[in-house]
């Protein structure tokens, strides 16, 4: 009885955490079972054994499979470019104060305007093609790599600096030696937010104007009633995200076991 | 001396409008005299400012920001009152945190975007679809927040007032609420940017009315100048909130110096 | 002298979850007299903080009886204020807002408790400071708010863990000269945890030493000093012998020959 109660309370963040997840599943999908819903309802309403199965059905019938190539095709290449634009940037301006000076309004702008808003824009100059979708997820994940560097580069601290200098290091140098690691953890961020906001300009920009993808095949499921496939969709992106989100933070906390423990605001 | 202190004060926000004046200028120039300009693709600032002057003198424009801000407002103030609770109590109480966060913070990790199309054919192409959506993608920076700022409560304080004989609620008023103060106003800067996000998506995908169709709107019938106005307009909305929350959090508190990721 | 605080074979233990439970007090037994100065010193980790918690009333001793005018401590109450080592200000509050805390607590009028906080505040020398925020403030200044705070309650024990810690030498030996004209004026009892040995001989009529953890009362040791005390006391051969003599009672559990970890 003693190592039952041991066992709780060892894994209780866990276990609460975890069987109420599965409470809620469990609710979901007996709720066909316990109440009759109204017909304009249960259109709309789906079990989460039924996802399985539509999952199944479109795996085996290889019909998701290109979906979610094209999907992870603007992904990736979307954050890649971001990554590839955003970090020099970042580095750049947090050392010159002039150049941060120039840039500052625009990323202001940019950075408090949702990236969405240029969608339209975006699709009039690329088409519906795939690139449409890939500028819309760079132009969402390029702010915060590049404001998150930014902060990193700049909020090195002076006395290190000076400590370093005082060993006779040039510029380079010191950037090797202090300003870089200073930044890793803050570029780590950058990268977590970046990931979210290059999920999501994939999902919305598949939304409007796309032939192809997996935000493509939640809409389309959408307008037919197959609410099913529509949270295959769903439960694809979440799973994604929650891997992603998941593995940066692992190696994010990693590499900042040396900070102090600065509060979790996203 | 001080002439030279004062300058430097100033530099920063002096150099950005140049260089924002000077970009507008050579985007003007360049399109004027060496680029040709297709009327289909792009546009440059003296037509983008035409159109402006005759969408907000007509009232067209503030017609569909207001449409907007309805939906908006009521979806946002939702948020408010739902998320900030729940972010106390999950930050108060150990199991209600144990409990709720991975779930929470599984649906704030994923795109509830995508749930977009669903609520939009469930609920129709009304406010409150519209208001929904808003609600379940503001309402998570409320809650993990105000989770956050209560647990950075310093246990200090409210060891002093149980000290003098403080009650539950004397914490809670006394010292709980004054602290989270400006955990809800970075709360609500972030908010606002989803909350955009979920009106735009509405208004992309099936409605007749509001900026985000505007905007729309304007990109099928290849009105470009008019396109560039409307978002325009709601970037100088966003940067308004945005940065007027930022100050806000500033002189919110004084005491802190906290670093913070965007 | 009457028994002000009577604390008998007070124990406590801690149990954190996941980790090994920790003895922090075992039968640990102390009277002070009204209107005495009492100094608590001894190893770190040996409890003394947690000994002044339970006088606060702010936790429960597991064994034992801790009594205050020969009644049972059960919960914080107005007849004790305590001031802490960090100071513990609401740093969204003014000077005047901290002051008043204890009296708003109790629900007292504004009418009548904001003169009473000004009072203390030109009493603990900060007059015209009243509208200023903790974050303006020295070190000193707020340990003087702290101090402030706790006396506008008027509680017969003054409970003081380390508060001059945090301050620099020279802040340090000008609040202890304040504090003994505050408490020669007011003539409260006063329990006071330090780690500075010469704090406690400067400051006391007696200075608990504990054992290390579990903490328990080793030895008590009487200062003979005239009062008021000054500050060239210090300097004297007969306080370094008063110091010596605490020291070896201390020394003997900071080595290890107690229970609990070394250093």
């Amino acid at each position: 009885m003693n190592t039952l109660a041991s066992f709780y309370r060892e894994r209780e963040q866990a276990i609460l955490g975890g069987g109420f997840i599965l409470l809620l599943i469990l609710a979901w999908q007996s709720v066909p079972s316990l109440i009759s819903l109204p017909k304009g309802i249960s259109l709309f309403f789906t079990t989460p054994v039924e996802v399985v199965k539509a999952l199944y059905q479109l795996v085996v019938r290889n019909e998701i499979q290109s979906h979610v190539y094209v999907s992870a095709v603007e992904f990736v290449v979307g954050l890649g470019l971001a990554i590839l634009v955003g970090l020099p940037l970042g580095l750049v301006t947090g050392r010159s104060k002039i150049l941060d000076a120039m840039l500052d309004p625009f990323v202001t702008a940019f950075n408090a305007t949702p990236r969405l808003v240029f969608l339209p824009l975006l699709i009039l100059w690329l088409g519906i093609g795939i690139w449409s979708k890939i500028m819309i997820v760079f132009v969402g994940a390029v702010f915060p790599l590049l404001i998150n560097t930014y902060e990193g580069v700049k909020n090195v601290d002076r006395v290190l600096v000076s400590v370093v200098r005082s060993f006779g290091a040039s510029e380079w140098q010191t950037m090797k030696v202090v300003v870089l690691p200073n930044s890793v953890p803050y570029v780590i961020v950058g990268l977590r937010l970046a990931i979210g906001r290059a999920l999501l300009g994939v999902v919305v920009g598949e939304f409007f104007g796309a032939s192809k993808g997996l935000g493509f095949m939640i809409a389309t499921a959408a307008t037919n009633y197959k609410v099913d496939v529509v949270f295959v969709g769903v439960a694809i992106f979440m799973g994604i995200s929650l891997i992603l989100t998941m593995s940066v933070k692992r190696f994010e906390s990693k590499l900042t076991r040396w900070r102090p423990e600065v509060a979790k605001t996203f | 001396m001080a002439y030279k202190e004062k300058l430097s004060e100033y530099r920063r926000p002096l150099v950005g409008a140049v260089s924002v004046v000077g970009l507008m200028f050579l985007w003007e120039f360049a399109f004027t005299y060496f680029i040709p300009l297709d009327p289909f693709f792009f546009t440059k600032p003296s037509l983008i400012a035409v159109a402006f002057k005759e969408q907000t003198l007509s009232g067209a424009l503030w017609v569909d920001l207001a449409i907007s801000s309805k939906a908006f407002l009521w979806g946002f103030s939702l948020a408010v009152i739902v998320g900030i609770p729940i972010g106390v109590f999950m930050g108060w109480r150990r199991r209600a945190e144990y409990v709720l966060d991975p779930f929470l913070t599984a649906l704030y990790a994923s795109p509830l975007v995508a749930l977009a199309p669903l609520f939009i054919i469930f609920f129709g192409v009304g406010l409150t679809g519209k208001v929904a959506l808003i609600f379940l993608l503001a309402v998570f920076p409320f809650v993990f927040n105000v989770f956050a700022g209560v647990k950075c409560t310093d246990r200090l304080l409210v060891n002093v007032v149980q000290s003098f004989g403080g009650k539950e609620k004397d914490i809670y008023f006394k010292v709980i609420l004054p602290s989270i103060l400006p955990y809800i106003v970075a709360g609500a800067r972030i908010a606002i940017g989803r909350g955009i996000v979920g009106i735009l998506v509405s208004e992309f995908y099936g409605a007749s009315e509001g900026i985000g169709y505007a905007i729309s709107r304007f990109g099928d019938t290849y009105r470009l100048p008019e396109m560039f106005a409307a978002i325009f307009l709601l970037m100088i909305v966003a940067v308004i909130f945005t940065e007027g929350l930022r100050k806000l959090e500033i002189i919110l508190a004084p005491w802190k110096i906290g670093q913070e990721a965007r | 002298m009457a028994t002000c605080i009577q604390a008998k074979d007070v124990s406590l233990t801690f149990r954190p979850k996941n980790r090994e439970p920790v003895t922090a007090l075992s039968a640990l037994s102390l009277d002070v007299s009204k209107g005495e100065f009492v100094s608590i010193v001894g190893p770190s980790g040996c409890g003394k903080s947690t000994f002044l918690n339970i006088l606060l009333g702010l936790i429960k001793p597991d064994t034992g009886v801790m009594q205050l005018n020969g009644s049972r401590i059960t919960g914080p109450g107005q007849d004790r204020a305590m001031v802490f080592q960090e100071f513990g200000l609401l740093p969204w509050r003014t000077v005047l807002g901290n002051v008043e805390l204890g009296l708003e607590l109790k629900g007292v009028e504004v009418s009548v408790r904001r003169p009473r906080a000004r009072e203390l505040i030109e009493m603990a020398g900060l007059a015209g400071f009243e509208s200023h925020y903790p974050h303006e403030l020295s070190g000193g200044m707020k340990q003087r708010v702290g101090l402030a705070r706790a006396l506008a309650t008027d509680p017969e024990v003054l409970l003081m863990d380390e508060p001059f810690a945090a301050l620099d030498a020279q802040t340090r030996d000008l609040m202890q000269a304040e504090l003994l004209q505050v408490w020669e004026r007011t003539k409260k009892t006063v329990i006071f945890v330090t780690h500075s040995i010469e704090e406690a001989a400067y400051l006391s009529d007696r200075v608990v030493v504990m054992s290390a953890r579990p903490g328990r009362t080793k030895t008590i040791i009487r200062i003979n000093l005239p009062r008021p005390r000054e500050y060239e006391m210090r300097l004297s051969a007969k306080f370094n012998e008063i110091k010596a003599e605490i020291w070896n009672a201390l020394k003997e559990e900071l080595m290890g020959k107690g229970a609990g970890n070394g250093i």
